[in-house]
């Protein structure tokens, strides 16, 4: 019982600190977020008409696909002008992949399609931008400086929390409908290969972390044992106990009694033998199915 | 009447194309040999047939010749056949967990509760893994085909698939050959390192018998496991959620049904599954290259690793434990996860030096505690070097 108490309170504890550690790394857990706008296409991208407008680029973070019908795209200039475009339903390209793109071209033109929007951006204004779900909770907003000809506003790389204005350098270029960086090398392997091309430091990390796990678990069962077998030793025998005691006396024996007595169970009780006889013997048992007296017909009687 | 016959000769002549005979090479053979070596394995030495026969005719499978240009979809590489479909279950991932699942349904950790130092033995065995990794390295594999090699000397089949599906899937079929394979071959390869590593003395050492567990202990035990263990290494989650959720079942005593599918129909069906599609996935052009002969060895080698490290760190764990607590040295070998066959090989030795000191309920504590030394090992490998 003293034991069960303190389980509960390591456990109790366990998910206080849980919780607390999770309440104090919350960060936003929206899986959309605004990731790249531009606000005067010049020579940008086009969209399927052939034609230049500013776009507003929504990235998923997440690794699960996520629709964007019925969220909301608004955007204001100056306090009390918000304007809202509704992403329609009923269009399957509004499912984003996981870690994938929807471009909204911001041209004022609803009817050319689902990513034409019903506002446009003002290029020599700032614009903000706020993308909520269709609950109207805000997902993600952002204030857009005023920006050249065909310079966009970003996050340095995909999700990051850093904006910057890109366009107009060879290593900052706008990106639409794809990542904000484009990943030419996988930097944890050229580190590995630069720092431990051998193995030994990841081994050796590795190894330190195997066995810190498997020693906190013996630490933990080992206390855990200890505990319990303090706890029986003190424990004042009741009563009931007492007579439990007595009752499993037998059941202290070793395993290999009761191997012992089961198979001399086994051995008188399965009819188990040496020598087969090759003889079978058929025990009837009665059956309505068998019984001549069921199958045979009743010969009517004259009364 | 010609022009008949011209159009039936012609027939037949492309019916030729599509026949096996027609599209044999000499690497299918190879691999047809290889499978029906597997299956003798199975059949006459009883070497792992639960596997080995599944993976052996698996193997028959993936190297029946055909005209792969005919798009006919029946290969496993070919996109929406049945092999292909059944094969989805090794390259997402998601077979062995499921075993893990009917594993931890099966497994007692009785031995490893009542005496958690032999958890530490499980841990040094894993020295086999990353020595398999750093001589990968060597030989010219990247970080991630090394991590994805090195995890053979884990000596656990699901967890090296998992692992090489996630790190390097195209070797992943001779990844997963070689560790069953020498999974199989525990009871050759095991023996001559432990007997070389130990003295006489040491391998008719008796060690106190363990004490009985109770149920409290049993329960918790899942449950702190996946705790400690997946808080540690969250990438380690798909196999360690699974093995203490399947050992929960077993322990618990009231989900008796759950416990019994997941330890019989479920993990059968798997294995069935699993072995069959890995088998397959063998086919000669992808497998035959100097990369599998490769990896191979490097299975070979961190089995041999994986023993050595056991042996050895028992012998210098018992230099600070007290006499009466001391371990038996050969019980170091089953800290490599092939459960139980490892155990079994601990028991086999002993007794041939003994033949009353019964080792196999102490070697079953190293050897679970192996099954999760390796997916640990394998959560930090996936976590690390994963892009």
């Amino acid at each position: 019982m003293q034991i069960m108490n303190k389980l509960k309170g390591i456990l109790w504890g366990l998910l206080l600190t849980v919780g607390l550690v999770s309440c104090n790394h919350y960060d936003g857990t929206s899986k959309l977020l605004i990731n790249e706008v531009l606000t005067d296409n010049e020579a940008n991208f086009q969209d399927d008409y052939g034609i230049h407008s500013a776009w507003i680029e929504v990235f998923n973070k997440s690794y699960g696909s996520v629709d964007l019908a019925g969220c909301y795209l608004k955007v204001s200039n100056s306090p009390g002008d918000t304007l809202t475009y509704t992403i329609p339903k009923g269009d399957v390209l509004t499912v984003v992949k996981p870690r994938q793109h929807a471009l909204f071209w911001a041209d004022a033109k609803p009817n050319r399609g689902t990513f034409h929007t019903n506002f446009i951006l003002h290029a020599e204004r700032p614009n903000w931008i706020g993308l909520y779900d269709s609950g109207e909770k805000l997902l993600d907003e952002i204030v857009v400086p005023v920006l050249g000809a065909d310079q966009s506003y970003a996050r340095v790389q995909d999700a990051s929390k850093q904006w910057e204005v890109k366009g107009g350098s060879p290593d900052k270029y706008v990106t639409p409908s794809t990542n904000n960086q484009t990943i030419e090398k996988n930097e944890k392997m050229e580190k590995f290969e630069l720092h431990d091309s051998a193995g030994v430091g990841m081994s050796l990390t590795a190894m330190l972390v195997v066995f810190v796990g498997l020693i906190l678990l013996y630490v933990i069962f080992r206390t855990l044992g200890k505990a319990i077998f303090k706890e029986k030793q003190t424990a004042k025998p009741s009563v009931d106990m007492k007579q439990e005691d007595t009752a499993n006396k037998a059941a202290n024996c070793p395993d290999e009694v009761y191997a012992a007595i089961a198979m001399a169970l086994h051995e008188e009780l399965g009819g188990v033998h040496d020598i087969e006889s090759n003889v079978l013997t058929i025990h009837r048992v009665h059956s309505p199915w068998s019984a001549k007296y069921d199958a045979l017909r009743v010969i009517p009687r004259k009364k | 009447m010609g022009e008949f016959a011209t159009f039936i000769a012609n027939n037949l002549a492309d019916f030729w194309t599509y026949t096996g005979f027609c599209n044999a090479t000499p690497g299918h053979l190879v691999m047809i040999l290889v499978g029906l070596f597997f299956i003798y394995l199975a059949i006459a030495k009883e070497f792992e047939p639960m596997l080995l026969i599944p993976i052996g005719f698996g193997i028959l499978i993936g190297n029946i010749p055909f005209n792969i240009e005919a798009g006919l979809k029946v290969g496993i590489y070919e996109e929406g056949s049945v092999l292909n479909i059944l094969y989805q279950g090794v390259t997402s991932g998601w077979y062995p967990p499921l075993i893990f699942l009917g594993i931890g349904a099966m497994t007692d950790f009785s031995a490893l509760i009542s005496n958690p130092k032999l958890l530490l033995i499980g841990a040094a065995a894993q020295f086999g893994i990353f020595g398999a990794y750093m001589i990968a390295l060597e030989m010219g594999f990247n970080p991630m085909q090394a991590g994805a090699i090195g995890i053979i000397g884990g000596a656990d089949g699901p967890t090296a698939i998992f692992l090489s599906s996630k790190l390097a899937p195209n070797l992943m079929g001779a990844i997963a050959v070689s560790a069953y394979s020498y999974m199989a071959l525990v009871p050759v390869i095991q023996p001559p390192i432990m007997r070389l590593l130990t003295t006489k003395k040491e391998r008719v050492m008796r060690m106190a018998p363990p004490r009985k567990v109770s149920h409290t202990e049993k329960v918790m035990f899942p449950i702190i496991g996946l705790l400690l263990t997946c808080f540690l290494v969250p990438s380690g989650l798909p196999l360690l959620g699974m093995l203490f959720f399947g050992n929960l079942l077993k322990e618990s005593g009231v989900t008796r049904r759950l416990a019994e599918t997941a330890r019989g129909p479920l993990i059968d069906t798997i294995t069935i599954l699993l072995g069959l599609t890995v088998g397959a996935s063998t086919q000669a052009s992808e497998f035959l290259t100097w990369d599998s002969i490769k990896i191979f060895l490097l299975g070979a080698l961190s089995f041999i690793i994986a023993t050595a490290s056991g042996v050895l760190f028992v012998k210098i764990f018992n230099l600070i434990l007290p006499k009466h607590k001391r371990i038996n040295p050969l019980i170091g070998n089953a800290g490599v996860s092939a459960v139980p066959d490892s155990a079994r090989i601990s028991q086999i030795v002993g007794l041939e030096y003994d033949p009353t000191n019964y080792l196999l309920m102490h070697a079953m504590g190293p050897n679970v505690a192996g099954v999760i030394g390796s997916a640990v090992a394998a959560g930090i490998l996936l976590g690390f070097l994963s892009m």
